[in-house]
């Protein structure tokens, strides 16, 4: 998972969602990976639980930070059609891979810079 | 410069034939290749062709130096110079890497075709071109040579490249597991083709299993050509949706296409999310004017945010903004111009618009704006230097701030704590108590706040108040071992207030309340003294005598804890026989003194409840003159020194603090303090015997301590040489309680607790007018503020800046060899 995502964002909820909506989607998310199966995805969550848990938090998150919310929402929008691992990628995109490996490895085996 | 190691000489045990070849070879060693080929191509000319090998070895090297340039096409037309007849070339994992950086796969696939299964290679280097042959065999594939035996190694290699080739593309037209895993298994897991078989198996079991399929993964080296598509599929594996256009901002183009295209983007979703991404990754500025582009496809009130989100970060773009979105208002547009100044750094125009931001909100009342202009008082004490810890000093703007979000926001718990520490530390009494009061008020059961009354109560000698808050707290808490110790000492002083009031039985009970507070695996020695020594002073018998005796030794014993007993025995009265205390004392006083020992002792007698009791406590000390003395010989430093010349003054131990200045003196001549140290010794703590040029002396000395930031020890200096003003005018007139003299006390005792430390921060911070500002509000919050006017008290703010403004200008003045009076 990306980090510094906004807490917004991160907790997949409104700017203007109250107490209860945060706290209802965070549990769910915690119930859905739970710290002892994915303690890293658990500390972001808690992570952005924590940043928005009051009225007060909310404000500072909003007012202080730039948010990336509505960015996250234009992007999921994007996404909304994605579903991992559901199509295959292009001859094109595993040949031209398959050269970015050969040309990264036969730069290691010569000790030249491959930017 | 590429390495040269790795050339030698054909005939590298004999001496070179010739100049030639000496400066041929010296050339390679200097990494002069193109000289090197010159002298080479000379060589094979003149002394025939043994040299061609090392001319090849200077083509190599100079095609390794161009290639590290990007000059690969020159790079390979070199190593083509050194080709074999069969078309092999010297260095063929370079070539092929310069054909590769040209684009020029399908030749870099048949080139490395070349090497599989001849053997001409060492066995390292055939293993790296093997598997760079095999990804180049996938990636542009080459005619394959029918004519090979198929049992020789190299027709087994082409036939695992048949198979890799046939897997793949079963992959690729979307053929199911089923299918696909019988060609993976005639892949043989020791070939060159072994990470295809694992990563297209890692690819068919992604979307039931990931930690599975990362798990096939693992044995694909980094280092292998690979390497790339397991990194794609990794990355597609650890990426769900929500991220996936930001996780592959980092990535390189095939990747990101690979990202897309698993998860089943169409091609208008892919490009329009490669668009943003692209915008993203090009900058705010870029994705502002992408966003700005979107307002027709998209729903504008998110386009409208998140452009907002980015102007503190492009605040040039605010015109377009509003010419797009219409007019910010006045709030937000401060708010914008406060968070770009921050990103600059720029903390005065920060300062600046967020007022504005909180000037506009305070022209409306509701509770919202109220929290938010809490928050934003909360940044704004934060960028004066409030940092998050209560313990943190505060300069007057970060407090100014505070105050205000307080009063925006009562309700903030963390702000009043802060503000509670503050006032305690500052001596503000009354804003502590009231703040204290009203907290509690509204927060009854709060842990922290019942400590912070606790505190106040104690202090304001309201000894079963402070217990019954106390008592609240250990309800609320009933194991937190700090309100249990708190509560100890409470009761001990109750114990104490009863014992001076001749009621020793009301001070055993207390003692009894307290020592049910007491954790057995953490038995409390001030306790168990008490208690020893109020069984002294009703029965006086040896028992109580022998209890006392193990409570010392539970504390550790020695003179300070006898010491310690010997205050509680002063402290509860001094009832009953305290002779045997005065045998301990002495007898404990064999043992040498240590720097810890002396310390705690003068750490005991500083409190203020001894205070109380000065002359006895000094007469305590004086009693252990001989035992401090022997202490002098210790290599104190004068800042250690510093509590114990406190508690020799108190004592008026002079003698012994003599010696401990002299002692200070030998080991270090240019430490003022100690200097002082000597002449408060000298004229017996009177400043008023003072020659004129020690007290000019003292005068540098201080003046010095203060220019190097140390005012604890400037302020002592200065305390003792207005000793002398203060007796002198005692002298000249009577105790007379006028109303002047009564005002000019309040001023000076206002203008006393602002330090000039705390001004030069001030000023540093803020410049001149700002800080006279919050001078002149200091002032007006201290009792002066109740008597004199506005006018009056912003000239006297006027007069402390300035002079610390001239104190910090002065220039150094050279006399001595000392360094306060060098500066």
């Amino acid at each position: 998972m990306a980090a510094a995502l906004d807490p917004f964002t991160t907790l997949g909820v409104d700017e203007n969602a109250g107490d209860e909506d945060i706290k209802r989607r965070y549990l769910a998310l915690v119930r859905a990976f739970p710290p002892d199966r994915d303690p890293e995805r658990f500390q972001v969550y808690r992570a952005a639980f924590e940043a928005l848990c009051d009225e007060r938090k909310r404000l500072e998150a909003k007012l202080l930070n730039n948010s990336d919310a509505a960015l996250a929402r234009l992007r999921l929008r994007l996404l909304a059609e994605a579903k991992p691992f559901s199509a295959r990628a292009s001859k094109a995109t595993l040949c031209a891979l398959l050269v970015e490996g050969v040309a990264r490895a036969s730069a290691q085996g010569e000790s030249l810079v491959e930017p | 410069m590429p390495a040269v190691e790795n050339y030698h000489c054909p005939n590298a045990l004999a001496p070179p034939a010739s100049p030639g070849a000496a400066r041929a070879m010296e050339a390679m060693r200097c990494g002069q290749f193109r000289d090197a080929i010159k002298l080479f191509k000379q060589l094979v000319k003149e002394e025939g062709p043994h040299w061609r090998d090392g001319l090849a070895q200077a083509y190599a090297a100079r095609a390794r130096e161009l290639a590290a340039k990007g000059m690969y096409e020159e790079a390979q037309i070199l190593l083509d110079n050194t080709a074999a007849q069969d078309g092999t070339v010297r260095d063929p994992l370079l070539y092929v890497h310069c054909l590769v950086k040209r684009s020029r796969h399908q030749k870099a696939s048949e080139h490395a075709l070349k090497y599989v299964g001849t053997g001409k290679l060492a066995v390292a280097e055939a293993a790296r071109l093997g598997e760079v042959a095999a990804a180049l065999s996938l990636a542009a594939p080459c005619r394959l040579d029918a004519a090979v035996d198929p049992h020789s190694e190299r027709g087994k290699w082409l036939e695992q490249a048949a198979a890799a080739r046939q897997a793949l593309a079963a992959w690729l037209e979307g053929k199911p597991h089923e299918d696909i895993d019988p060609l993976l298994s005639r892949i043989s897991m020791r070939s060159d083709f072994k990470a295809v078989r694992l990563i297209l198996k890692a690819l068919i079991t992604a979307p039931l299993d990931a930690d599975r399929a990362r798990q096939l993964m693992d044995p694909v080296s980094p280092q292998s050509p690979f390497a790339a598509l397991r990194f794609a599929v990794e990355a597609a594996l650890a990426a769900p949706a929500s991220d996936l256009s930001r996780s592959s901002s980092a990535a390189s183009g095939p990747e990101r296409s690979f990202l897309l295209e698993v998860n089943g983007l169409s091609q208008s979703g892919c490009q329009s999310l490669a668009q943003l991404v692209n915008a993203e990754s090009s900058g705010p500025g870029s994705l502002f004017a992408y966003l700005i582009k979107q307002i027709e496809k998209e729903r504008a009130d998110d386009i409208r945010k998140a452009c907002l989100s980015l102007l503190p970060r492009v605040p040039d773009r605010l015109s377009r903004f509003e010419k797009s979105f219409g007019p910010l208002s006045a709030f937000d547009k401060s708010r914008v111009l406060a968070l770009a100044a921050e990103t600059r750094r720029d903390w005065d125009a920060a300062e600046r618009h967020w007022r504005a931001a909180t000037a506009s909100l305070e022209a409306t009342g509701d509770a919202q704006p109220n929290l938010a202009l809490g928050v934003i008082y909360r940044h704004l004490a934060h960028l004066a230097g409030a940092q998050d810890g209560i313990d943190e000093e505060l300069d007057d703007a970060a407090v100014d701030y505070l105050e205000r979000s307080h009063r925006s926001d009562p309700d903030h718990l963390p702000t009043i704590l802060r503000l509670i520490a503050h006032y305690r530390a500052k001596n503000r009494l009354g804003d502590w108590s009231r703040l204290i009061e009203d907290t509690l008020a509204r927060f009854p059961a709060e842990a922290a706040v019942l400590l912070a009354a606790v505190e106040r109560a104690a202090c304001a000698g309201d000894l079963n108040w402070a217990i019954e808050l106390a008592h609240k707290l250990l309800l609320l808490d009933p194991i937190n071992p700090t309100v249990r110790k708190r509560m100890i000492e409470l009761r001990i002083l109750l114990a104490r207030e009863k014992m001076r009031a001749n009621r020793p039985d009301l001070a055993e009970q207390e003692i009894a309340e307290a020592l049910k507070l007491e954790l057995s695996e953490a038995p409390s020695s001030p306790l168990r003294i008490a208690a020893a020594v109020i069984a002294m002073g009703n029965a006086g018998s040896s028992a109580a005598a022998a209890r006392l005796r193990e409570a010392v030794h539970l504390a550790g014993g020695g003179v300070c804890i006898w010491v310690q007993a010997s205050l509680e025995h002063l402290l509860m009265g001094g009832i009953g026989d305290g002779s045997m205390l005065r045998r301990e004392l002495k007898a404990a006083q064999k043992a040498p003194p240590t720097k810890e020992a002396i310390l705690s002792i003068a750490s005991a007698v500083d409190g203020d409840a001894t205070r109380e009791h000065g002359a006895a406590v000094a007469s305590l000390i004086r009693g252990l003159q001989r035992w401090l003395l022997k202490g002098a010989t210790l290599a104190w430093s004068a800042d250690e020194v510093r509590p114990v010349v406190a508690m020799l003054r108190q004592a008026e131990a002079y003698q012994v603090l003599a010696a401990y200045a002299k002692q200070g003196l030998a080991r270090n001549r240019s430490e003022g303090m100690w200097h002082f140290y000597r002449l408060i010794a000298e004229t017996k703590g009177n400043a008023c015997v003072l020659s004129e040029a020690d007290a000019e002396e003292l005068g540098d000395i201080a003046d010095y301590a203060a220019h190097n930031g140390r005012l604890h020890d400037a302020r002592l200096i200065w305390s003792f040489l207005d000793s002398a003003d203060d007796r002198e005018s005692a002298k000249d007139t009577d105790v007379d309680w006028h109303l002047d003299d009564l005002i000019s006390n309040v001023i000076s005792g206002s203008l006393m607790s602002i330090s000039p430390g705390e001004v030069a921060s001030l000023i540093a911070r803020h410049g001149e007018a700002k800080a006279v500002k919050f001078v002149a509000g200091r002032l007006q919050k201290s009792p002066a503020g109740a008597i004199l006017p506005a006018e009056k008290l912003r000239e006297l703010a006027h007069e402390i800046v300035e002079e610390v403004m001239a104190e910090i200008a002065r220039p150094p003045r050279a006399r001595e060899n000392r360094p306060w009076q060098q500066r």
